[in-house]
């Protein structure tokens, strides 16, 4: 689905991601990568196969899109370096000719000489477009005339219908003062959010991104 | 030598001969059977000294070995395990326990362990057991998982499982099937094999199956011991003065609660038993505010209610303090309040032997005669009340059905055991498989939980970093080596699963009970609650307890607990349809059924009262949409799953979506377009054709698993809940249930605590011969089709109940398009 926010084209990918052609810049949040094997490392039986899978998706994205950039909005690392984070190396060999930029989020808490060897280009507390600011907690946002893009809070939205009917979907969420994008790791959970009348959120769903 | 010429035996007649009193014939039998080295049941109404029945049988024996045995190695001590369900009932089986054996100077200790017994005395009895323990479920496993726990049961005689009815239908009675199988074990490796398990049970549908479940060796000596003692219980109903009183959908019942004085003011001590914890706190409010005199001279009783507190009220029930309690189920079991000389009932307790257990809380002496009124909450709980009388006149009586396969608890048990002192596969693969929980159990199933506790799940991709159960190279056990993880486990042992509580505590001082976290985090400083009848002011929350002071407000919210709503049991559900018939005919004996009459007409005239040979649909158009009612009358589990299956098959006719609804009586399809709906349709879509089949599709497509799995990953470990007071806050590792259902769901789709959540639906709630013979009954029976213009007396409770699923066959996109999104306003 393609939307326009101050004259700029954007395109809400259902992956959850946005890519902004102008920039030939892709954007994706709380990706939380080592999540899974974090949690592994703790005696919690979660499944290998889970931070690959996310990984195949942003593949996906990749040669959808061709971007020149890659910005992940914060939470990028969920903890620590582990298996799951040698397995994104390994991956991203691939990509070589891709920016990886990466916008410092709670979780990113690892050293910069880390960050470095891996390769990534790292932002604080944002990441400024002529007509964005993409920053991991929209609060936070000093940049005045520029409209905030954030992460963070992993926002999700119900719809309700006749017959007390009612859906639950991951979400974008374009309000008034800032823009939220959904969490990009399937191994996430949902905040929902209440937008006022005026504002837009597209919600998520498998096949599809549909404005409600 | 008999029983009877032994110096055990004498000195315990004796005993009683003193106060003039012989024992009953029942406990009598249970002493010889287990002085013969029988295991068993015992089968006894509360009241007629069942514990004796048992603990003497141990005493005897102890008496009669005294001589012989010289003296014992400190840890050598414990004879006696007494696993009770609740923790307010081991203080006064202990309290008991003791006066036996000073009377009978016998030098037995008498130690009670369980969530309320202090650091101090746990140490104390790791050093030195008591010859006597009585314990929950869930302590004896955290007793597994103590270090050095193996040696703790060389010298132990008898396990027995008091109010064994209770456990058995659920994952706790699964817990103790696995401490015993374990505790067996470790005698036989110790070729010392002298243990008896006993358990105690009142009347049951199964009562064959329940001594199956506890000693599940049929090679072994068994026995069921039946006391013919027939208490004599008297149900009242207290009835409005004209069913316009009664609401037609309710739970609270307040309305008559003026009819309840007169009562309370002629008896000693009343107990009053309402369903949930939060409508007992309005019921305490509400009779204050009509009778100010009861002021100081009632109090509330349930599990949410701090521990001295709740000591303080039974202390109170004993002397005789108290005019009236109202108690949850908390009160349901065992322990004898002598002056407590009527029972009410408030709401239906949805089953005959949950009624009769709790009339038997009255006049707890033998010979006595118990009194029971019930006190409806909305009018067509009068048929039940009548439908309850009967059942109970022909000891119609339901089962238990015993828990089987659950995953979960078996991963819990062995992590616990991992912690303990480590365990060898192969040995507990056979305790376990010995289980009647888990004899179906297959190798490749255990293999997969080995793997699941040691690698994590994963078969092909084994990855290093995954830390829980290891092997220990030196003695080939499995064990858990990290001190953070055997923490993290002992806080969550256990399979009662509840939002996580936080205490509450006054601001200067002294704790009130507890309450979820989810109701906290609605309220604002200054906002005013209820809770163990007080209203409280909430002031913040601090080390993870909310912080109050006494509000002075006269009215306030109160808490919601989540506790499952009790289902219409089947044996009533029969007898329910059977009153239905009797209302209009006239034909009945109950005077409840008079006074719903007028209600029944009003039925009739909207719609129509279904006979025992017709199935009933109610179709409803109005604002809110297009509405089916069915009444079946096979309780709120059945319909839950009959209301998914008859969606499906809708379904499948054109694409729509539908909001389920239901109660004990039956239940809602809400769609936003007309339902297709004929004679034909009705009988296709109640067909017991490709019946498992259509279900597990109608399951598949229903929350109804991945609610199940709530539980599910909290007893396995999976997602921590808060533990009140002890709260690991380790934000790194938090998760949901939901989560982890729906990456299993993707991700691992063999996984078996997936599997087993389906199973509970499909195995536990369906019953599916129970809903088989449902189809065929509708089958057979003449289907009525209305179309009311209004609700009708019938339909009105279901179309208020708030619990719904979904089930749809359109696509999401399609009913997005309809559907709005919730705004600030």
């Amino acid at each position: 689905m393609t939307i326009t926010i101050r004259d700029e084209e954007l395109i809400l990918a259902k992956e959850r991601a946005i890519f902004l052609p102008n920039e030939q810049l892709l954007a994706i949040s709380d990706l939380h990568l080592g999540k899974a094997a974090h949690f592994r490392k703790a005696g919690l039986q979660v499944p290998s196969t889970l931070a690959q899978s996310d990984l195949n998706r942003l593949s996906n994205l990749l040669s959808q899109y061709q971007p020149e950039t890659l910005l992940i909005n914060g939470d990028m690392f969920h903890h620590d370096l582990n298996t799951d984070i040698d397995e994104f190396e390994r991956w991203k060999e691939q990509y070589s000719n891709l920016k990886f930029v990466l916008v410092k989020g709670n979780h990113d808490k690892l050293h910069e000489k880390q960050y470095e060897n891996l390769g990534i280009e790292i932002h604080e507390p944002s990441y400024c477009t002529p007509n964005f600011c993409f920053i991991h907690d929209a609060v936070k946002c000093t940049e005045e005339n520029l409209y905030p893009i954030s992460g963070h809070i992993h926002p999700g939205v119900s719809v309700y219908g006749k017959a007390k009917q009612s859906l639950k979907f991951p979400c974008f969420y374009f309000g008034n003062d800032y823009a939220v994008i959904p969490a990009f790791s399937a191994f996430t959970g949902l905040s929902l959010i209440k937008p006022r009348a005026n504002e837009q959120v597209y919600a998520v769903t498998p096949t599809k991104v549909v404005k409600v | 030598m008999s029983l009877a010429k032994t110096k055990g035996y004498q000195q315990v007649l004796d005993w009683l001969k003193k106060d003039d009193k012989k024992p009953f014939k029942f406990q009598e039998e249970a002493w010889s059977y287990y002085a013969k080295g029988y295991s068993g049941l015992v089968n006894a109404p509360t009241g007629f000294g069942k514990t004796f029945s048992l603990f003497l049988a141990v005493v005897i024996e102890g008496i009669n070995l005294s001589e012989v045995k010289d003296k014992k190695r400190a840890k050598d001590r414990l004879q006696l395990i007494w696993i009770t369900p609740l923790r307010s009932l081991a203080k006064d089986i202990a309290r008991a326990m003791r006066e036996v054996l000073a009377e009978l100077e016998l030098d037995w200790h008498v130690g009670v362990r369980n969530g309320d017994t202090s650091q101090a005395e746990k140490l104390q009895q790791k050093k030195s057991m008591p010859e006597v323990l009585l314990i929950t479920p869930e302590s004896l496993h955290l007793l597994l998982a103590q270090k050095g726990s193996s040696t703790l049961f060389e010298s132990l005689k008898c396990i027995v499982a008091d109010e064994w009815h209770e456990l058995l239908g659920s994952k706790r009675g699964v817990l103790v099937e696995l401490a015993i199988s374990r505790i067996k074990g470790l005698q036989k490796a110790n070729k010392k094999q002298h243990l008896r398990v006993w358990g105690i049970s009142a009347t049951i549908g199964n009562i064959e199956e329940a001594l199956d479940v506890i000693e599940p060796d049929t090679t072994a000596k068994r026995t069921i011991i039946k006391a013919k003692l027939n208490k004599k219980i008297i149900i009242k109903s207290i009835l409005p003065d004209d069913i316009e009183t009664l609401p037609w959908a309710g739970h609270l019942g307040l309305k008559l609660a003026y009819k309840l004085l007169p009562i309370i003011e002629k008896s000693k001590t009343t107990l009053i038993f309402i369903n949930t914890r939060g409508q007992s706190e309005m019921w305490y409010q509400y009779l204050l505010n009509i009778e100010p005199e009861l002021a100081g001279r009632i109090a509330i009783h349930h599990g949410s209610i701090d521990f001295e507190l709740r000591n303080w009220i039974e202390d109170a029930l004993h002397t005789g303090l108290l005019k009236a309690v109202l108690a949850t189920s908390s009160l349901d079991l065992g322990v004898d309040f002598k002056p407590v000389d009527t029972v009410v009932q408030v709401g239906s307790p949805k089953g005959v032997a949950r009624f009769l257990q709790r009339a038997g809380r009255s006049s707890h002496s033998p010979g006595e005669t118990s009194k029971i009124y019930f006190l409806p909450t909305h009018a067509l709980e009068l048929v039940e009340a009548a439908a309850i009388k009967e059942a109970a006149k022909e000891n119609n009586i339901e089962s238990r059905e015993p828990v089987i396969m659950v995953f979960d608890t078996l991963i819990q048990y062995l992590v616990t055991l991992a912690i303990g002192d480590g365990f060898e596969d192969k040995i507990i693969y056979d305790e376990v498989k010995n289980t009647h929980a888990f004899k179906m159990l297959l190798p490749e199933e255990w293999s997969w939980m080995m793997q699941f506790i040691t690698s994590g799940g994963d078969s092909l991709t084994a990855y290093q970093e995954f830390k829980k159960v290891s092997k220990d190279e030196e003695d080939g056990l499995w064990k858990v080596k990290s001190r953070q993880i055997a923490m993290r486990h002992r806080l969550h042992i256990g399979t009662i699963v509840s939002d996580a509580m936080l205490k509450v505590k006054f601001l200067s001082g002294g704790y009130i009970g507890m309450v979820e976290e989810y109701f906290v985090s609605k309220l604002k400083a200054g906002d005013s609650f209820t809770l163990a009848g007080r209203i409280l002011e909430f002031v913040h929350i601090k080390d993870m307890t909310v912080i109050v002071r006494k509000s002075k407000q006269k009215k306030a919210m109160s808490p919601s607990w989540l506790g499952g709503r009790l289902p219409l049991s089947s044996s009533l559900g029969t007898v329910l349809r059977k009153k239905y018939n009797e209302v209009l005919n006239k034909t009945h004996q109950e005077e409840e059924l008079d006074v719903v009459y007028p209600l029944f007409l009003v039925q009739q005239e909207r719609s129509h009262v279904p006979r025992n040979d017709e199935l009933l649909i109610e179709m409803i158009n109005n604002k809110e949409g297009f509405h089916l009612f069915a009444y079946p009358f096979e309780g709120r589990l059945v319909h839950e799953i009959l209301a998914a299956l008859v969606a499906y098959r809708l379904s499948k006719l054109v694409p729509i979506t539908f909001s389920l609804a239901m109660n004990d009586y039956g239940f809602e399809l809400l769609s936003d377009i007309e339902i297709p709906m004929d004679d034909a349709i009705a009988y296709e879509v109640f067909s017991p054709e490709n019946l498992t089949e259509d279900i597990s599709l109608s399951i598949n497509s229903t929350e109804m698993a991945r609610r199940k799995f709530r539980d599910i990953a909290c007893i396995s470990g999976l997602v921590f809940q808060g533990y009140p007071g002890k709260y690991v806050a380790n934000k790194h590792l938090q998760s949901s249930a939901g989560l982890f259902f729906n990456v299993f769901s993707d991700f691992d789709k063999n996984n078996l605590l997936l599997r087993q959540a389906y199973d509970e639906v499909f195995y536990q709630q369906l019953e599916e011969p129970r809903l088989a013979a449902a189809l065929h009954r509708i089958q057979q029976s003449t289907i009525v089709i209305t179309h009311p213009k209004r609700f009708t007396p019938l339909s009105f409770p279901i179309k208020v109940d708030s619990l719904r699923a979904n089930m749809s066959s359109e696509e999401l996109e399609h009913r997005i398009e309809h559907m709005k999104v919730e705004v600030f306003k």
